[in-house]
């Protein structure tokens, strides 16, 4: 391969790999929005979010690469009904361990939180044991380049960076349609930027909440589904790594900004493709959490976000 | 009851010297497991510094267990080559470099930790618990190839995934490390007794105070003269440091140390064990790491035993296969969450009672405050005064010349000039958003201003933190009362004397006479400013349990603690009732008039600001509209203007506005 094939390849991984950040880094973002938590047990949502969808594939009876028509049908069934899997999942988190300590110290849910995120890890191991699991090649993989378009190129872009990115997009333009133009959405908002003053004005601020939570929730079951089609390969400890590199896209995007936490995925996603290729993927984890580091002490309203200064 | 406590701690001293040999004895062999178990409640009481005293969500922790370990390992063994390794006297000089070199890496880590809000700091924590590990696997072999060129070519730094084996064992004459874990045993036993020794005198010290002021509130603890950033560098440090020995230990016991053994899991368990005791209890986390050890090593296994029993007598097939052990993770997890929602406080920490409420609004008459008296101001305030007073200049004591502070695009303070003449009360008024609270803010050091000048006693105040501020004698006190709600009264004046004291982290711990002197004259000090303020019967209750108005006095008493010579009141009155304003009025011109104390006083009261200032300023939209007098400001037309709208007939003098 020449040195530009490798680049261009590496920014198509990059780009796939920060689709599924963002989509996590969305829940983290809207979540610490409206309650000012760090939801640990984000990314254990997304690792269960494949496992379940996994399920939902054995429930329907699929096994092996859907046909045509089965990509029409079942493909949004399974993704319908994992979102709403984890939705539920998230929402009864919250309901459990964060909102009776609502009232509490910032620390204090940031702490369950981390307990939640280790119950759930180790229920994924105890179902599936410690080895990955194979997550079956349900989505159909053709070399676009060489079998669409003819052109012979080392360069290798499948039907599945298709899919990352045709189910990413939509996803996004639905959230976003849904936080600026619905009541709803507004709601969250409203919330996100007072929530007393919110309440006095009528809103239901725990409805909200759960809102928030069942939306993140579902988004990161929609990236559960998306990783476990693309890398065909589940681990019970992916979780926590992928929630660290997307809490780290929602800071660098500026927590608490929804643009941001998509534009910080997408960061995060060829930052840490690069340096798998340039630098060596045993030193990645190391560089994405001087990012993190970088961001929270020099600028952490982030790339997009504001500042916002204490009361005294 | 001493001789009760007595005779438990001597049963506890013959317990914990007995304790191997009943072991041999009854041919139990738990020494070692009880030695480890003991490494890691020696951890936890170096995570508690840093978590229970100052209130630092430290998810990194077990990175300084393992610089300590490697710090020993790669010193005290032969495979990088060490020169100390191989020597009687290597393990007893090691373990210290180990603590130094936690200590300052601890330093290092902790340092840009220090400007970020507390759930950002956990996680920078957490990335840093995770580079370490990272780090140390790929030192083992480094090969830097820049186009061809290496300068550095399979350097081993660390040991990498294989890890460092062996380590050199401590070297006592006639004490066998190598076959026994009884020296072990008490090797481990003396520096821990040693640790939780210096743990409890640090806690009960000048330090201890300012780590949990700062846990308490740091803004509050800055504008009463702690430092926040060394007060949390030193927690940082020393609570590495405690890692480090118990890092050293464990590499030199276990005779080879992984990157494994560091991850990210150890951390969330001392973190369980530091919880579940109840954070910034010694006893509590002590004993919280002694149930956690207990539970990983004994109880899991016993119940897996007594399950596949059960499963095999009652045909059960699920049971017998079971293994408890698996699920080790997942019950620190629920512990987590199960101790936070039911008991947050840990198992031993402090029970913090519910906010005292009357039953009914009138029925239960509280006590009005005692008049303040003169014979009541401390003699060495008084003392102090006189002399500062005859050293002082003649000059104004603050001079605020044209200060602009600016809030995006509003201006929150408009050139404003102000002066205090030495030994005055000065009122500051304004509607509701006028600039007075941003005023204070930016003259302690809160914000920094756009533009101006402020000076004290002749000197510019230009770029100093609050707390340097509060060191050069101006205390405030706050519109919304900011007192140390989980500490005594006492401790919250004794916090206001931290920037007068001078012990330091040796002196804390070893207290030799001056320390001793230093300190029983400052809770001698804080009595007297409390039977002051009349709360002289109240030192040992929690400040959140007070009543308001015995809150505000305390406030004011924690200010005049750090021994100022400007004194900022925000609001002093404000929600008393008016028995309680009364006293306090008098309160302040007592101070002022015995003890030559400056005063600016912001008070939406006019009845207390009219009778008490000797000249006033009025803001209105951050700027200044009008100064002079207490009686040409109630005829000044722009005031009147600014409160009650244009077409006011001004009623007669000494009404209230």
């Amino acid at each position: 391969m020449e040195w530009w094939e490798v680049l261009v390849q590496q920014t198509i991984n990059g780009l796939t790999r920060g689709a599924v950040f963002a989509l996590i880094a969305l829940g983290y973002t809207m979540v610490y929005g409206i309650v000012e938590l760090i939801n640990f047990a984000h990314g254990d949502v997304f690792m269960l979010g494949l496992f379940i969808s996994l399920a939902w594939f054995t429930l329907l009876g699929v096994t092996t690469t859907l046909g045509p028509w089965q990509l029409i049908t079942i493909l949004p069934l399974v993704f319908l009904l994992t979102m709403l899997t984890t939705a539920l999942l998230n929402v009864s988190i919250d309901r459990l361990a964060y909102r009776p300590l609502r009232r509490s110290t910032r620390l204090a849910p940031l702490i369950t939180a981390i307990g939640v995120s280790f119950m759930l890890e180790n229920l994924a191991l105890l179902w599936k044991g410690p080895a990955p699991i194979a997550y079956p090649d349900v989505f159909p993989s053709v070399d676009i380049l060489r079998e669409w378009f003819g052109v012979e190129s080392a360069i290798f872009v499948t039907t599945k960076d298709i899919l990352v990115v045709g189910a990413t997009i939509p996803l996004m333009i639905a959230l976003n349609y849904f936080v600026t133009r619905t009541r709803w959405g507004k709601a969250m908002r409203a919330t996100a930027q007072d929530r007393e003053t919110a309440q006095a004005m009528g809103i239901d601020v725990e409805r909200t909440i759960l809102l928030t939570f069942f939306v993140g929730g579902a988004l990161a079951g929609a990236a559960g589904v998306i990783q476990g089609m693309y890398y065909n390969i589940g681990m019970w400890w992916m979780g926590y790594q992928a929630g660290l590199r997307a809490f780290t896209a929602a800071v660098l995007g500026g927590i608490g900004n929804m643009p941001g936490a998509a534009l910080g995925g997408l960061v995060i996603g060829f930052l840490s493709a690069w340096s798998d290729q340039y630098i060596s993927a045993r030193w990645t984890n190391a560089i994405v959490f001087s990012i993190l580091i970088l961001v929270l002490v020099f600028r952490p309203q982030g790339l997009l976000g504001d500042r916002t200064p204490e009361k005294v | 009851m001493t001789a009760r406590r007595g005779l438990g701690g001597f049963a506890l001293a013959a317990l914990l010297i007995g304790y191997p040999f009943l072991d041999r004895a009854l041919g139990l062999q738990t020494v070692h497991a009880v030695s480890d178990g003991m490494i890691y409640v020696l951890l936890a009481l170096g995570l508690n510094i840093v978590v229970g005293y100052a209130g630092m969500l430290d998810l990194g922790y077990a990175a300084f267990f393992a610089i300590g370990a490697y710090a020993m390992g790669l010193l005290n063994s032969p495979v990088l080559g060490s020169p100390l390794y191989g020597y009687a006297w290597s393990f007893w000089l090691c373990i210290w470099i180990a603590a130094a070199v936690s200590a300052l890496l601890g330093t290092l880590i902790g340092a840009p930790t220090l400007r970020v809000r507390g759930d950002y700091l956990a996680i920078i924590t957490l990335g840093f618990g995770e580079i370490i590990p990272v780090a140390i696997r790929n030192l083992g072999d480094v090969t830097v190839e820049i186009g061809g060129w290496r300068p550095v070519e399979r350097l081993n730094l660390t040991g990498g995934e294989n890890g460092v084996n062996p380590v050199g064992r401590p070297y006592l004459p006639g004490v066998p490390f190598e076959t026994d874990p009884v020296p072990w045993y008490f090797l481990i036993l003396v520096i821990g007794l040693f640790s939780l020794w210096a743990m409890s005198r640090l806690q009960d010290s000048r330090l201890g105070r300012a780590w949990m002021a700062i846990r308490e509130d740091e803004t509050a603890a800055d504008c009463t003269g702690v430092n926040p950033i060394s007060t949390k560098l030193l927690a940082f440090a020393l609570g590495a440091s405690f890692s480090g020995f118990a890092g050293s230990i464990y590499a030199a016991k276990l005779q080879a140390i992984t990157p494994g053994a560091f991850e990210f899991q150890v951390s969330i368990m001392l973190l369980c064990m530091v919880v579940l005791g109840g954070a910034g209890s010694l006893k509590g986390v002590i004993l919280g790491a002694m149930l956690i050890t207990l539970f990983d090593r004994v109880v899991l296994a016993e119940a897996t035993f007594f399950l596949r029993w059960l499963g095999r007598s009652l045909g059960v097939p699920l049971l017998v296969t079971a293994d408890l052990t698996l699920w080790r993770w997942f019950f620190f997890g629920l512990g987590l969450v199960l101790v936070m929602l039911l008991r947050p406080q840990g198992l031993a920490g402090r029970r913090i009672r519910p906010m005292l409420v009357p039953d009914t609004d009138d029925a239960v008459e509280v006590a009005p405050p005692p008049a303040p008296r003169v014979e009541a101001i401390p003699g060495w305030l008084r003392e102090r005064a006189h002399r500062v007073g005859a050293a002082a200049g003649t000059g104004p004591i603050l001079e605020v010349r044209g200060l602009v502070k600016r809030f995006g695009g509003i201006v929150a303070l408009n050139e404003i000039d102000l002066v205090v003449p030495r030994g005055s009360i000065i009122g500051l008024i304004g509607p509701n958003g006028a600039g007075k609270t941003t005023f204070f803010n930016v003259v302690t050091g809160l914000v920094r201003p756009d533009g101006g000048v402020i000076t004290f006693e002749g000197r510019p105040l230009a770029g100093l933190r609050p707390n340097a501020i509060v060191a050069r004698g101006i205390a405030r006190t706050f519109q919304s009362i900011r007192l140390f709600a989980n500490m005594t009264v006492l401790e919250n004046v004794l916090v206001g004397e931290h920037c007068r004291l001078r012990s330091t982290v040796p002196g804390a711990v070893f207290r030799p006479p001056a320390v001793m002197a230093e300190e029983a004259r400052a809770r001698e000090r804080a009595r007297g400013l409390l039977a002051f303020v009349g709360l002289a019967d109240k030192d040992g209750d929690l400040a959140r349990n007070l009543p308001y108005g015995d809150q505000r006095r305390l406030e004011i008493a924690r200010a005049l603690a750090t021994e100022p010579r400007l004194l900022l009141l925000d609001e002093p009155t404000a929600g008393m009732n008016p028995r309680e304003t009364e006293t306090l009025t008098e309160l302040i011109g007592l101070v002022r008039r015995e003890l030559a104390l400056s005063v600016l006083l912001i008070e939406h009261d006019m009845q207390v600001v009219m009778t008490i200032s000797d000249r006033i300023t009025v803001l209105d939209y951050g700027t200044r509209i009008a100064e002079g007098t207490p009686a040409e400001i109630q005829r000044h037309p722009r005031v009147i203007e600014a409160y009650l709208g244009t077409g006011y007939e001004p009623a007669a003098p000494g009404g209230a506005i």
